[in-house]
């Protein structure tokens, strides 16, 4: 059953640019270095020794933003595809349980955004390469920098996706996420247990795994609690 | 035009406006009170007001107001695009003009209301502090104002999206696509100033020079952002006279 509304909800998002937008929020990220070590690359370099960590901190200071920013646009998105022509009552008249509904829902957007993981780990790695930036090419630390901040955003997605489709009005979701980006860019002077931290990967401990791991775990939770609720609550 | 201003009112009333509003405050308290540039710049002499502002300013101004410019523009579009909302308003004897207009106005009457709540915020914040210096009003004046002037070209632009895409999603896509830049943009001098994502930050920067009315000169307000609100609020104005409801 999961398989076919995969493929329903796969269907649905068809020609409604999330599919652009998946590709455009890494490309954007990548594309932002580029104007920065393109106006100025000679300071960069001189900024650090090790000029690919450096770069890779660079790229990682938008990741956050992007990826919290790109969560609350494909949720609200997401919801709005079933709002617009109140059509949550019709899929939820068909043989399905809601709860399998939620799944299919937030499995898309979770492919969704590990393409989007996968494909900044492939810009950074083609951008890095074209600068020339040394021989020794850290592929654990480019895939570390790709892929950790999409686990620890996992809680922020089961939220966004809680919020989008509970609510009628899609302002309240997107504004969340606005409090969201703000949280993220403030992040070094946040709290280590708000959510909202954890794509910058930092913590008092310096330990990035810990974020990923805190993001799995949290993330199911809210996942399970948003599950509920929505499966609780009465289609309009 | 007083009877569409008041009929776009009484519809956005209902609209859970109110949480929205109150974002701007609540985001600016948040940052007063979370910033601790204090501790760096205790023996510089220099009012602390202008500490606060500084860090409460660029993060308000580069990511949120932007940010909340969209949601507002898409928040007052989002009757007409529920079940032929369009149809129905235009159906009166109104002008789509004079809509599109009497929308654009409600919009930066709000915005207006989020910065003065934003200037309170910025009031509790140092209250809780403690200040003893005065506060500087004439600074306070120019940013809370100039960042508000800053925003008319983004919120032309943000409605003409709303009123072309039904999702509150898309709009707010292309809001962040060209907010995000502006974070870039502020560092450098040469696309900073003729960025328009990037005013809101430069007219409420409290560092810059106090000679002029704002603290970006003259020639930058104008090209930047009046030719900025000029090309948007037609290109707005001229989409929704031909849009098909």
């Amino acid at each position: 059953m999961i398989g076919k509304l995969l493929t329903s909800d796969f269907l649905k998002i068809k020609r409604k640019g999330l599919w652009f937008l998946t590709a455009l929020g890494p490309i954007g990220v990548v594309a932002l270095q580029m104007v920065n070590y393109g106006v100025r690359r000679d300071y960069l370099l001189e900024q650090s020794e090790d000029d690919w960590g450096y770069y890779l901190l660079n790229v990682h200071s938008f990741t956050p933003l992007a990826i919290i920013l790109g969560i609350a646009i494909l949720t609200s998105f997401i919801a709005s595809i079933e709002n617009e022509t109140n059509a949550w009552k019709q899929l939820i008249a068909l043989p399905v349980s809601k709860l399998t509904v939620y799944l299919s829902k937030f499995t898309v957007l979770a492919i969704l955004l590990f393409l989007s993981s996968t494909i900044l780990m492939l810009m950074t790695l083609a951008y890095g390469v074209y600068l020339d930036l040394g021989d020794s090419i850290p592929y654990m630390e480019i895939a570390k920098f790709a892929y950790y901040p999409y686990f620890a955003a996992l809680p922020i997605l089961a939220l966004q996706l809680w919020i989008a489709s509970v609510c009628h009005n899609q302002g309240i979701p997107i504004t969340v996420g606005i409090f969201g980006v703000i949280f993220a860019y403030s992040s070094f002077v946040l709290p280590d247990w708000m959510i909202w931290k954890w794509p910058s990967l930092m913590n008092q401990w310096d330990e990035p795994v810990i974020n990923v791991m805190l993001g799995i775990s949290v993330g199911i939770l809210l996942y399970i609690i948003g599950m509920i609720d929505f499966a609780r609550r009465d289609v309009k | 035009m007083w009877s569409i201003l008041s009929a776009e009112w009484f519809k956005l009333r209902k609209s859970k406006m109110v949480p929205i509003i109150f974002a701007g405050p609540i985001i600016g308290l948040f940052i007063g009170l979370t910033s601790n540039l204090e501790s760096n710049t205790q023996d510089l002499d220099v009012n602390p007001w202008y500490i606060s502002l500084f860090s409460m300013n660029l993060t308000y101004a580069l990511l949120f107001l932007p940010l909340i410019a969209g949601v507002l523009a898409s928040l007052i579009c989002r009757y007409e695009h529920q079940s032929g909302g369009w149809k129905q308003l235009l159906a009166l004897p109104v002008t789509r003009g004079k809509v599109f207009i009497a929308k654009y106005v409600l919009i930066m009457i709000l915005m207006m209301a989020m910065q003065l709540l934003y200037l309170c915020s910025i009031f509790a914040v140092g209250m809780i502090k403690g200040y003893t210096d005065p506060l500087p009003m004439e600074i306070v004046w120019k940013s809370i104002i100039g960042g508000w002037v800053a925003t008319l070209p983004l919120v032309a632009l943000q409605l003409w999206m709303s009123i072309m895409f039904k999702s509150f999603a898309a709009p707010f896509a292309v809001n962040v696509i060209f907010t995000l830049p502006s974070i870039l943009a502020i560092n450098s001098k040469t696309i900073g100033p003729y960025y328009p994502w990037a005013q809101p930050f430069s007219m409420m920067y409290v560092g810059g020079n106090t000679d002029d009315v704002f603290f970006v000169p003259w020639d930058q307000l104008l090209t930047v952002v009046g030719g900025g609100f000029l090309l948007f609020f037609l290109g707005g104005y001229l989409y929704f006279q031909r849009k098909a409801v």
